[in-house]
């Protein structure tokens, strides 16, 4: 490892911003504080739409932790030069991804201060204790997945270990995406497609958070990305961007094909209001039509087309879990299928969802200790690419 | 095995919520309780309750008929709740089938609400792990109450005794019975969980009568004629009596 050496000027910055990161962790605090204190009840969510917006923020998080160390997959896995020396970059984000969705998940839990039963009792049965020994293995894995990438005498170990975390990914995110697909009576949910959909967006997303990332740092260092490898990355991201709205259009066709999911999928598609308007205006045109053209028309995909574009994904993927989470709870479980019910419940009716403070707060909280954590390990750690050996080997074949 | 449940007769359940009421009475003062309240008396109340009446509308109008229909955890044989939560804290009951939640195990992550069928899962604001009816076990097995209250708090106070209680391994129990011989049905069969508790349907008492059969056919009018008319002159009731 090298060290480095820092301006006055430049350590100023970063303690603003990591004073800027911290007041936000401590808005998330106090957004966590006040659930505790009085209860739900004082956030939007209620016996109808039990995982709220929190749970986007951590969903999106963890999903995309996973699709940040694709990064270093493609790299120490399948050998791609310019992407291995983005390896121990990609870790350290994944590490502060995971972080900031398990924070906020745990916190959004109606008991979190119980987190050590989650830990200690542990039923095999329920793939929601799978991923938090999941969630934990990651955590392991990506600090000595950093280790080898970053210490000389550990490269030998960088493979094996890349491998191992590869695995690990795919597992990982398969797991998240059957919190769903194991919920048979739920219409927005079971199908095996949510597995390998999750695995597709969280490619995407990471890809959009690691280029966002790295956009940043470039031009912190006031350096100029390769547009050759600059050209690779922004591919790649449309290739993910594309794969995901397949996989997102097959998972919707299918279910509008079943004649008991059409009332779902009109609700989600057509007639739910806030829903169909998140799902084709801010998933379909802001975050997967526009960025696709980004990156493909002729004549853009430069570094600020790309960097827009990946803004634009990040915004989509919020959208996307919006709609899938909280549109996927406000429809109402067919208990009497045909017949209009109606109680003091709820029940039969399009449950109402409006987002309170608290929970915003807390969700922004856990992506500020992810900021946080990047931010902080980027400095410590010499996760700057250095792209001019890459490109010189190039340039000498 | 034994499997505890509660059958409900439709058919004679008129919808006056003192099911509710009385399962709210008694819980929120046992072990199960408190069940939180919020804003009771306001615009927006909300609460915990281990059981709800729907009320839904059968038929076209003007061929309309309304049917109430009580809901609580109908305790599956086959619980979807019990196998998705993370701690193990949903459990069923190997002595009486009852499933119940642990709530010093709940991490109130509300995974098990996503998984029941019936929505019959609710959070407690205030205490936050999960909540659900329990068939009153503080109740059922309590040496303090006399034999005859012995029974889920919902089962004393329905006033048209349309919830029964019962084993419904058993057959020749009340609930068997009531299954077996008012063609009882379990709640959204289809998914396989096998709901302990079942519903009798509403059942329309009829019969087919024919126009003769509303004839009499030994009226004596019709035998012996009509009576002829007295005339004018004879006497009447007045002038054959002495007052």
């Amino acid at each position: 490892m090298s060290s480095t050496s820092f301006s006055r000027n430049e350590s100023r910055y970063f303690y603003a911003l990591a004073a800027l990161g911290l007041f936000i962790v401590f808005l998330g605090y106090l957004g966590m504080h006040q659930m505790e204190e009085h209860g739900h009840i004082v956030s939007g969510m209620n016996n109808q739409i039990v995982w709220g917006l929190p749970h986007v923020f951590a969903i999106f998080m963890i999903v995309a932790a996973s699709g940040v160390l694709n990064i270093g997959s493609i790299g120490t896995v399948f050998g791609q030069a310019p992407y291995k020396i983005r390896t121990p970059l990609a870790a350290i984000i994944a590490v502060g991804l995971l972080a900031g969705g398990l924070a906020v998940l745990m916190l959004d839990l109606g008991r979190p201060d119980r987190i050590i039963i989650a830990a200690t009792y542990f039923n095999p049965t329920s793939v929601f204790a799978w991923n938090i020994f999941l969630y934990s293995g990651f955590f392991g894995l990506a600090v000595v997945y950093l280790w080898t990438s970053m210490e000389k005498r550990m490269y030998v170990w960088s493979k094996p270990v890349g491998l191992a975390m590869f695995a690990w990914r795919v597992i990982l995110t398969s797991g998240t995406g059957l919190i769903f697909a194991f919920l048979v009576v739920r219409q927005a949910y079971a199908s095996a497609l949510l597995p390998p959909m999750f695995i597709v967006l969280s490619f995407a997303w990471g890809m959009a958070v690691f280029l966002l990332v790295q956009a940043a740092m470039f031009a912190w260092n006031n350096k100029i990305l390769d547009p050759a490898i600059l050209k690779r990355m922004k591919n790649l991201l449309g290739l993910f961007v594309i794969s995901s709205l397949y996989l997102v259009a097959a998972y919707h066709m299918t279910n509008l094909y079943f004649a008991k999911q059409t009332g779902f999928e009109l609700f989600i598609l057509r007639d739910g209001g806030i829903y169909p308007m998140m799902f084709w205006g801010g998933y379909i045109l802001i975050g997967s039509l526009i960025p696709a053209a980004l990156i493909y028309t002729p004549g853009l995909g430069g570094t600020k087309s790309v960097v827009t574009a990946s803004a634009l994904v990040v915004f989509g993927s919020f959208a996307l879990l919006y709609v899938f989470i909280i549109g996927g709870q406000a429809y109402p479980l067919s208990i009497f299928p045909g017949y209009e019910v109606s109680s003091s419940f709820g029940d039969g009716q399009i449950a109402k969802y409006i987002p309170s403070l608290p929970e915003a707060l807390l969700g922004f909280g856990g992506l500020a200790i992810a900021y946080l954590i990047t931010l902080i390990g980027t400095r410590v750690f010499n996760t700057m690419p250095h792209d001019a050996a890459v490109v010189a080997a190039k340039n000498d074949a | 095995m034994t499997q505890l449940a509660l059958v409900i007769d439709l058919n004679v359940c008129v919808g006056c919520h003192a099911c509710v009421t009385s399962c709210k009475e008694w819980n929120t003062s046992g072990p199960a309780g408190p069940l939180s309240d919020s804003d009771p008396y306001g615009a927006n109340p909300s609460g915990t309750f281990f059981n709800r009446v729907q009320t839904f509308e059968v038929g076209t109008f003007p061929n309309t008929a309304t049917v109430h229909f009580p809901k609580s955890c109908l305790h599956c044989e086959e619980p979807p709740c019990v196998p998705v939560c993370p701690t193990g804290a949903s459990y069923k009951r190997k002595e009486d089938g009852i499933v119940l939640v642990d709530y010093d195990k709940c991490i109130g992550c509300e995974y098990c609400s996503w998984a029941c069928p019936y929505g019959a899962r609710e959070i407690d604001a205030k205490q936050k792990v999960m909540k659900k009816c329990t068939l009153c076990v503080d109740r059922i097995y309590s040496t303090t109450l006399p034999e005859a209250d012995r029974r889920p708090s919902c089962v004393m106070a329905c006033p048209t005794s349309a919830r029964l209680f019962g084993d419904v391994h058993d057959p020749e129990s009340v609930v068997s019975k009531a299954i077996r011989e008012s063609a009882g049905y379990a709640l959204m069969p289809e998914w396989g969980t096998q709901p302990a508790n079942h519903y009798l349907p509403r059942r329309k008492t009829t019969m087919t009568i024919h126009e003769d059969e509303l004839m009499r056919v030994d009226n004596p009018l019709k035998i012996d004629g009509k009576l002829p008319k007295p005339s004018k002159q004879q006497p009447t009731l007045d002038d054959s009596t002495s007052w």
